[in-house]
């Protein structure tokens, strides 16, 4: 049996889907995964006519793509074209047609698969590809690049899949690495996690760069006003305009994505969805993941507008000579023990609760090392934990715990899961996940937001 | 008696270090729990256009020896066996002679601090 593989469904009512030749991921012949991206188009939206001009949907997105993926294992027969070449295969061309058969698949044959395959073809239709939908917002118009699954830079990008029939809930990521491994992957942004998991969930993942997404910072964000963003904006075009040091393009660039950062919070941000049968329009994140790596011990205070800022070192160094002399002279760090990020935290957390409702999940730090031989603490200076780096992540998981006790919130224990795998293979330096253990804790997640969903203990995925 | 120190494979996925900080003055005699180095493993061996896995550690003496040559400075990249310290059990024995065996020390994760080379010097 050779299954044709077809589009499926796409409708957003008001507008024409339009989308780009196929762009395969695999080459012809290549043995398919069930849920595994062989290829993509980009897609956009036209408005029908006799349609009102106003507001598009996604208009700031301007990265918008569907990935294809088999339902089921087998090999995959590419058939020639399916696309024009050079940019007439980025622009969308093509109406979007569910009917379009792109490839074929001849189903694994073992007969496990075999009895999926005819399961997945009765169930989708003959071989329906499943979509899965990518959305990116890009930190400037300027960051385009043509080619790839969500090319570019992107302040926000998200993923779905476009063919669940239920609801959808939202996870946004808004951590520093290890976070990121998890939501977005290392590979194909997005791929790994919804080739792995079927649950009915969005991603979003938002950088830290660069801002790093520490609690207070976080909180300032959910809470700042008009007046107090255009204030900051004013604040610091004045700084850099000062002439003292001058601006070069690092510095424009730099201060430009900083803007960026301070001027939304994605906690408050809501989505259009695309999905088979229309568009949807979804609210504010379900859940928010963080990660206990990001609450820094030191953040830089304003010191005329009082608002908080961060960055991580690496990110420092992209910037220009202004802006590094103006991070000198405006701002003064403030440092932070255990109780403050303890406090700043239940700020956060209570402030979104009664803002969106949104659950939040943190993960916290691996507190052990192999690489350590500590016979004594003598030669390691007072307090502790600002010296030695598992006595600061253990301190620091201790006050998740505690707190957890009293407030609403779901620790993913990185900690154990690393103990457990094994840190020197999975967690080599404290904060970089392998791939292994990136999947664990995807499913960890996932457990976590379905335990919470039902209120009762399911089963990983 | 001379023993050597070279910089010890801390992480196994490590090929190189920079020095960060050295303690310790050669002519002094060092004792047990004596901070010799700061040393930073970056496991992407320096390519930072993605965040660098970077770990700090502080190497510690574990008996109690003459110091008496530093090779090393602050900022300087060392590859794993590269020498950074000779020590001696007396204060005046000849350095010439081969080690008899390594200094005995701890390693430890540390924080990253003001103090390091590269928090004044990098980026």
């Amino acid at each position: 049996m050779t299954l044709p593989l077809s589009l499926g469904p796409l409708a957003a009512e008001g507008f024409v889907i339009r989308r780009s030749g196929i762009h395969w991921l695999c080459e012809d012949g290549h043995l398919c995964r069930p849920n595994e991206v062989i290829g993509y188009c980009n897609i956009s939206l036209e408005r029908t006519s006799g349609q009102r001009a106003g507001q598009f949907p996604m208009a700031d997105e301007l990265e918008l793509q569907v990935a294809f993926a088999p339902a089921i294992a087998g090999r995959l027969q590419i058939g020639s074209g399916h696309s024009p070449g050079g940019y007439l295969s980025v622009f969308g061309l093509q109406d979007w047609n569910s009917d379009d058969v792109v490839a074929r698949l001849d189903p694994s044959p073992d007969p496990l698969t075999d009895s999926l395959a005819d399961a997945g073809a009765a169930q989708t239709g003959c071989g329906r590809l499943r979509l899965l939908l990518l959305a990116g917002r890009r930190m400037s118009g300027l960051a385009d690049v043509d080619y790839g699954l969500l090319p570019g830079w992107h302040s926000r990008s998200r993923a779905w899949w476009g063919d669940q029939a239920g609801p959808l809930s939202t996870l946004l990521c808004i951590g520093i690495c290890d976070a990121a491994g998890i939501v977005r992957g290392n590979e194909i942004p997005f791929v790994e996690a919804f080739e792995a998991s079927a649950a009915p969930v969005q991603l979003v993942y938002v950088p830290d760069h660069p801002v790093v997404p520490c609690a207070p910072i976080l909180l300032e964000q959910l809470e700042r006003t008009q007046a107090e963003r255009q204030a900051i904006a004013a604040d610091l075009a004045a700084g850099l305009g000062s002439g003292r040091t001058p601006a070069s393009a690092d510095d424009w660039l730099f201060a430009g994505a900083l803007l960026s950062s301070l001027e939304r919070s994605p906690m408050l941000e809501g989505y259009d969805v695309l999905t088979p049968t229309g568009l949807r329009r979804m609210g504010p994140p379900d859940a928010v993941l963080l990660s206990l790596s990001a609450e820094v011990q030191s953040v830089l205070r304003h010191k005329k507008l009082g608002y908080s800022l961060q960055m991580l070192r690496h990110r420092q160094a992209s910037a220009g000579p202004a802006v590094k002399a103006w991070l000198n002279s405006a701002f003064e760090p403030v440092k932070r023990n255990v109780d403050d990020i303890r406090r700043d935290y239940r700020r956060l957390i209570e402030a979104l609760a009664a803002k969106t409702g949104a659950r939040v999940l943190i993960l916290n730090r691996m507190s052990t090392s192999g690489y350590e031989d500590i016979l004594s603490y003598a030669p390691f200076d007072a307090p502790m934990r600002e010296t030695l780096e598992h006595v600061a992540a253990k301190e620091m998981n201790l006050m998740l715990h505690d707190l957890a006790c009293d407030c609403d919130f779901s620790i993913v224990d990185v900690d154990a899961i690393a103990a457990e795998l094994g840190g020197t293979d999975h967690l080599p330096d404290g904060i970089h996940h392998s791939g292994e253990m990136q999947s664990v804790l995807r499913s960890e997640i996932i457990r976590v937001l379905n335990h919470e969903r039902s209120g009762r203990e399911i089963p990983i995925s | 008696m001379l023993h050597d120190l070279r910089l010890p494979k801390i992480n196994p996925n490590m090929t190189s270090a920079v020095v960060e900080c050295t303690y310790g003055s050669p002519g002094t005699l060092l004792r047990l729990g004596d901070k010799l180095f700061d040393l930073s493993v970056d496991l992407s061996s320096g390519f930072s256009q993605y965040c660098p896995p970077i770990s700090y550690f502080r190497v510690v003496a574990r008996e109690k020896l003459w110091l008496r040559k530093i090779l090393v400075s602050p900022g300087d990249s060392c590859e794993v066996g590269d020498l950074l310290a000779l020590l001696s059990t007396e204060q005046d024995e000849p350095i010439e002679m081969a080690p008899a065996r390594a200094l005995r020390i701890t390693t430890a994760g540390i924080a990253h601090h003001q103090g390091l080379w590269s928090a004044s010097n990098a980026g």
